[in-house]
């Protein structure tokens, strides 16, 4: 701990370690396969701590403040979806903006979006179901978008709906909070390939990604947070990795640049 | 039949022979599917499948897309899905296959569908026995693109894995001999498996795979490491996601 300037406690972003889209592959394998650590599970974590985040950024209430999430077709877009649940559950407005159609979705984004659906949230898929204007307006309109568009194992540049949501939120004038990375972001070199996401801030899960912290992902990342999704120590070691207890003082911890 | 009507047809048989569904028939079994079947132009945006539908339709998409979708109960609509040319639409109980509850279908842009009944399609299967096998074809080749994507991923992984588990022993442990480098540490399969996080019948398989492409050769419970550079690259190809 080196100082407190909001409720989250900030850590240097130097005492953890960073993990590759590669590593951090074998990470969700191993708590999935060997550690029955399901994807719904980690999912949850995520999307609550996504929310809270945005409460923070909106100055600690969320009744009825607008948030357009942007839902991506992996489970990056799960962990959007999730926190879309929780930010309406929390008083929140929310419209979700998914970049594919339904059945492209992951299989567990799928099992987030028929709860949204169930709830009446606003759920449309971005060229097909609505015109591009209202959408526009609806950014425009926005207290904060949420970009769950592309996660760390994203390759290349954007293209099709994915790209639409990209750049639609890459133009967005309110405050963008990015899960995981700022989309179009590679999670390794921090280079964007194409059309990319600036964020206000960003909540990185498990441990950070090197490519928040190099490149074009340094300027593009806003302020960093790391959120606790549950995987224990013993898992980080079967992999050689050892990131102490980041944890030991709340689920969501902001990392400080150097300097 | 008149000189258009006449064109009319040979241009749906055209379409029709262009069907995998029809492939294995001759000229003049496609001249009969073609009495017994509708081919329809549709402008975008035009409705060819509703929820209020009775089952008594089967719909191929011959040219253009058809988007799938859902409306909300406050009346809004939801995209499922995009299909191009060459899926059956309709009513799939018929053809063994759940349907989408309550799905809409429209066409995106100017489409041709072959349109056929359930009866009309059973009396052709009866006649033409190819035509089931033909949809048989179709609807597992559906189910095997999920599973084989699925599997592809899984195994991915743990080929990935296992190539950088063993560049970082070569890198601590390996000695250089004229077959490659010798990884001096006697390891059990059971062993190795659980350094990937894998399961040993996984892990067997995977090296069998490496042996074949003379990536590595294992004897006695050692590896040499046959081609660095290949499994430096097999190491490296990213997860796509």
């Amino acid at each position: 701990m080196i100082e407190t300037t909001d409720r989250f406690p900030v850590n240097r972003a130097s005492s953890i370690p960073t993990v590759t889209a590669a590593s951090m592959a074998e990470v969700d394998g191993l708590a999935v396969n060997e550690f029955g650590i399901d994807i719904l599970q980690m999912m949850e974590q995520a999307g609550s701590h996504l929310a809270e985040l945005v409460r923070a950024e909106l100055g600690g209430d969320l009744r009825g403040r607008r948030v357009v999430v942007a839902v991506g077709p992996g489970n990056n877009g799960g962990g959007g979806l999730a926190a879309a649940r929780h930010l309406a559950n929390r008083g929140a407005s929310v419209r979700v903006i998914l970049a594919r159609p339904v059945n492209r979705l992951s299989d567990a984004g799928r099992h987030q979006l028929a709860t949204l659906l169930q709830m009446s949230v606003d759920c449309c898929v971005a060229i097909y179901d609505v015109p591009d204007d209202e959408l526009d307006r609806e950014f425009a309109s926005a207290d904060a978008v949420i970009d769950a568009i592309l996660g760390y194992r994203a390759a290349g540049a954007p293209h099709d709906g994915v790209l639409w949501l990209v750049d639609r939120v890459a133009r967005a004038s309110v405050p963008v909070i990015s899960l995981d990375l700022p989309s179009g972001i590679d999670a390794d070199t921090g280079e964007a390939p194409g059309a990319a996401v600036t964020a206000t801030a960003t909540l990185t899960l498990a441990l950070p990604k090197p490519g928040l912290f190099r490149g074009a992902g340094r300027e593009r990342a806003g302020r960093v947070y790391l959120g606790d999704i549950g995987l224990p120590a013993a898992l980080y070691g079967r992999l050689g990795l050892d990131p102490g207890v980041p944890f030991a003082e709340g689920p969501i911890l902001r990392l400080a640049a150097e300097g | 039949m008149t000189l258009a009507q006449r064109r009319s047809f040979s241009e749906k048989l055209g379409l029709l022979h262009e069907l995998e569904l029809f492939s294995g028939l001759s000229d003049a079994d496609i001249a009969a599917i073609g009495h017994a079947t509708t081919m329809t132009h549709c402008h975008p945006g035009q409705v060819i499948l509703s929820p209020d539908d009775p089952p008594d339709r089967i719909h191929i998409l011959k040219k253009g897309k058809v988007r799938v979708f859902r409306v909300t109960p406050d009346g809004k609509q939801l995209t499922l899905d995009i299909y191009e040319k060459g899926t059956i639409l309709g009513d799939m109980r018929l053809l063994g296959q759940d349907r989408s509850p309550a799905a809409y279908a429209e066409t995106i842009d100017a489409a041709v569908i072959c349109t056929i009944t359930p009866d009309e399609l059973r009396r052709l299967v009866e006649r033409h026995p190819i035509i089931g096998v033909n949809i048989i074809t179709f609807l597992s080749r559906r189910l095997q693109e999920a599973e084989r994507e699925l599997e592809a991923m899984a195994y991915q992984r743990v080929g990935q894995r296992l190539a950088r588990k063993l560049i970082d022993l070569g890198q601590r442990f390996g000695v250089e001999t004229v077959r490659g480098t010798l990884i001096q540490a006697r390891l059990t399969q059971q062993e190795l498996a659980e350094m990937i996080g894998t399961t040993r019948e996984t892990l067997a398989h995977t090296l069998g795979d490496f042996r074949r492409r003379d990536l590595l050769d294992t004897e006695h419970h050692h590896v040499v490491i046959r081609d660095a550079e290949r499994l430096a690259e097999v190491a490296q190809d990213g997860d796509e996601g």
